[in-house]
């Protein structure tokens, strides 16, 4: 096999990193249409994969991961405005249900899409400020069924990575510059093994999941054990990452001014979401 | 980026595994066992010699040396195809990848056919002198000192570690051959044959049994040796060191793969249903993943710290996984855990336990993982020395 990015692959990397970086701090709708308009709703899997690792970086507050990896598996095509869906058999912790125009939702009889307004739908408050998860209530007892796409736990996986990897570059620009005993903190051994066992933490999550895209790409039998491990790497690199990331920030990472948070959280809701690492382990050895 | 092999390299593994099909010793003849990693019995030396004749020793070479101008994907899937069978191509795996290779590249015409050639074929094995017991780590510290006077060396000091030296016909022995320059460009490397006067070897027992003898201590007394067993030029020792580990270190990976693999299948049964085994899954998939991505053009070389990282700590941490998933059934030793294979029966031979302390040779020998993470700190996330 071969496990490089092409230079499209690596040139369109590039562009969103750009993108995603100048359009940072504008109104959520002028991002959200900024990438429509680019077309990045349309991007094949692991391209897809590529573009959601730089908006987890960005901590996105758009409903691009849900459209993209919620709504459109299901229902195989792209959703009039945005769209979330259904597919746990329970209706709850939906991803942007409160906010989507359009929900597909995945029944014993096949896939049923709603308009969101048509929805009864509550928002619950959660630990990532940023991002959007609801209970969809007005779904009769039995009318669900369950069957996550592959797509959607590797689009929380490329999600996750893409928040590890903010939060080891903030760690990395914080001990390079904060300077005890005469010296930055990143000169110690102790400092310097923890950022390495991130980054390799990273990397192996980050192969996982490309891995994951390339295999639903290719409609490979392995893409629905490859998801499995996609998800779990990334599970377990947001535990260290997370970790490591808060712990080597010190006390400032501890505050609510420090933007890290908001990238610790988004990597951590990325676990919870849709089965936690341990979970999946477990599913993949089922598998 | 795409799952296939491509064509080029599909080829190429086809046409080798119709050659280890049709040419691989039968269990009768490969009864001997390999008793150091410089010791090749009879039977394994014809194999070597078969390998050689046929250019499937080390692909990646010229033809006279063994190969056949293969490029590196295809030597990963020359490598892979052996382990698949858990067959080995050589018993004397240093002396053919760094010590043969390193000739290749440093040596003169002379001592490519002198040295180089025998070594590949077979006909003589050879073993590498680095470590002391003062340069683990900080290897290039090392103190063993060659003095040239007209055209001969004279050796005094000590090595360590050296696998396979009471075997071994030859040492590639890295010494200081100017005290007084900075510690880097004061090395040379010289071929020492063992028969030399002076040169004393004393194999030590590993962790896994006083009579596993593969470690030696060998000791250097006014060893002579001639100026023209001087590999690359005089005090350029250094750069011999790491172009002939380089070349080594792009595919070490592989051999943590092959360890993984091997554990997926020998811990299958007590892993069945248990997270590690998951972990263990997910380990070895994406090793080959990066493993893979390495073989593209322009990476990184501290990249391959990554690797080896991810690789040793995952063998390490599944063995471990392993040894205790047998709870008192992990205590006879030694005992037998893999099935028998006859050309490599470390499997069949190795106890739990034995696999668990062999795996810390991985976080331990070629560059402690201490060593990998400052690699990866400072030359990949730019963090001070």
């Amino acid at each position: 096999m071969e496990f490089e990015l092409d230079e499209d692959q690596q040139l369109l990397r590039r562009t969103v990193r750009e993108t995603v970086a100048k359009v940072r701090g504008r109104p959520e709708d002028q991002q959200w249409s900024t990438y429509r308009r680019l077309g990045w709703l349309e991007a094949p899997p692991l391209e897809l994969a590529l573009i959601l690792e730089e908006l987890g970086y960005a901590a996105d507050p758009t409903p691009f991961l849900a459209t993209a990896t919620w709504f459109a598996p299901l229902t195989g095509r792209l959703p009039e405005g945005s769209g979330t869906a259904v597919f746990d058999g329970t209706g709850r912790y939906v991803l942007d249900a409160d906010r989507a125009d359009e929900v597909a939702l995945l029944t014993p009889d096949g896939v049923v899409v709603v308009p969101g307004a048509e929805l009864a739908v509550r928002r619950i408050p959660v630990l990532d400020p940023n991002l959007h998860l609801a209970q969809v209530e007005a779904v009769e007892a039995g009318a669900l069924a369950e069957g996550v796409p592959d797509l959607a736990l590797t689009g929380l996986a490329a999600t996750a990575v893409g928040a590890c990897r903010r939060i080891l570059d903030l760690t990395l620009d914080h001990v390079k510059r904060r300077v005890q005993f005469g010296r930055p903190l990143g000169s110690f051994q102790a400092v310097k093994h923890k950022a390495a066992d991130m980054h390799v933490a990273i990397e192996r999550a980050r192969a996982l999941t490309h891995f994951s895209a390339l295999t639903i790409a290719e409609d490979d039998p392995r893409r629905t054990r490859a998801a499995h491990m996609a998800k779990a790497a990334a599970g377990e690199c947001q535990r260290l990452v997370f970790r490591h990331g808060l712990q080597l920030f010190g006390a400032m990472g501890f505050t609510w001014e420090n933007e890290l948070q908001y990238h610790l959280k988004r990597a951590q809701a990325c676990d919870l979401l849709l089965g936690t690492a341990s979970a999946h382990r477990k599913a993949l050895l089922a598998s | 980026m795409r799952l296939a092999d491509d064509p080029e390299v599909a080829d190429f593994r086809a046409e080798f595994s119709a050659f280890l099909d049709a040419n691989l010793p039968a269990e009768g003849e490969a009864r001997d066992r390999s008793r150091s990693s410089a010791h090749v019995p009879d039977w394994a030396r014809r194999w070597q010699r078969t390998l050689f004749d046929a250019g499937w020793l080390l692909p990646g070479q010229r033809p006279e040396f063994g190969g056949r101008g293969a490029t590196l994907p295809q030597q990963l899937a020359y490598l892979e195809e052996l382990a698949r069978r858990r067959i080995y191509h050589s018993f004397n795996p240093q002396g053919l990848g760094i010590i043969a290779a390193s000739l290749i590249t440093f040596g003169t015409e002379e001592q490519k056919r002198r040295w180089a050639v025998p070594i590949l074929r077979a006909e003589i094995t050879a073993a590498l002198g680095m470590s002391e017991p003062e340069a683990g780590s900080d290897l290039a510290s090392l103190r063993t000192r060659a003095v040239l006077d007209g055209d001969t060396f004279t050796v005094n000091g000590q090595k360590i570690w050296t696998s396979g030296a009471h075997d071994a016909d030859v040492l590639l022995t890295f010494v200081r051959t100017d005290p007084d320059a900075p510690k880097h460009k004061g090395i040379s490397a010289l071929l020492i044959p063992t028969a030399t006067e002076g040169v004393v070897r004393r194999p030590f027992g590993s962790i896994a049994a006083a009579d596993d003898l593969d470690f030696n201590e060998v000791f250097f007394t006014d060893v002579r040796v001639a100026r023209e067993n001087l590999v690359g030029p005089l005090n350029e020792g250094w750069r011999v060191a790491n172009g002939s580990l380089g070349h080594e270190r792009t595919l070490l990976w592989l051999s943590f793969a092959e360890r993984l693999e091997d554990l997926v299948q020998d811990a299958a049964d007590v892993g069945a249903g248990q997270e590690w085994y998951a972990t263990l899954l997910m380990d070895l998939q994406a090793l080959r993943l990066l493993g893979y991505r390495q073989l593209g053009p322009d990476r990184d070389p501290a990249e391959l710290s990554v690797l080896k990282l991810l690789g040793s700590e995952a063998v390490q941490s599944a063995s471990l996984h392993a040894l205790e998933a047998h709870g008192a059934d992990g205590l006879p030793h030694p005992a037998g855990t893999g099935p028998y294979h006859h050309m490599n029966n470390e499997a069949f031979i190795s106890s739990w336990f034995e696999r668990y302390a062999r795996s810390f040779a991985g976080t331990i020998a070629g560059g402690t993982s201490e060593i990998q993470r400052n690699i990866v700190a400072e030359r990949i996330l730019g963090l001070p020395r």
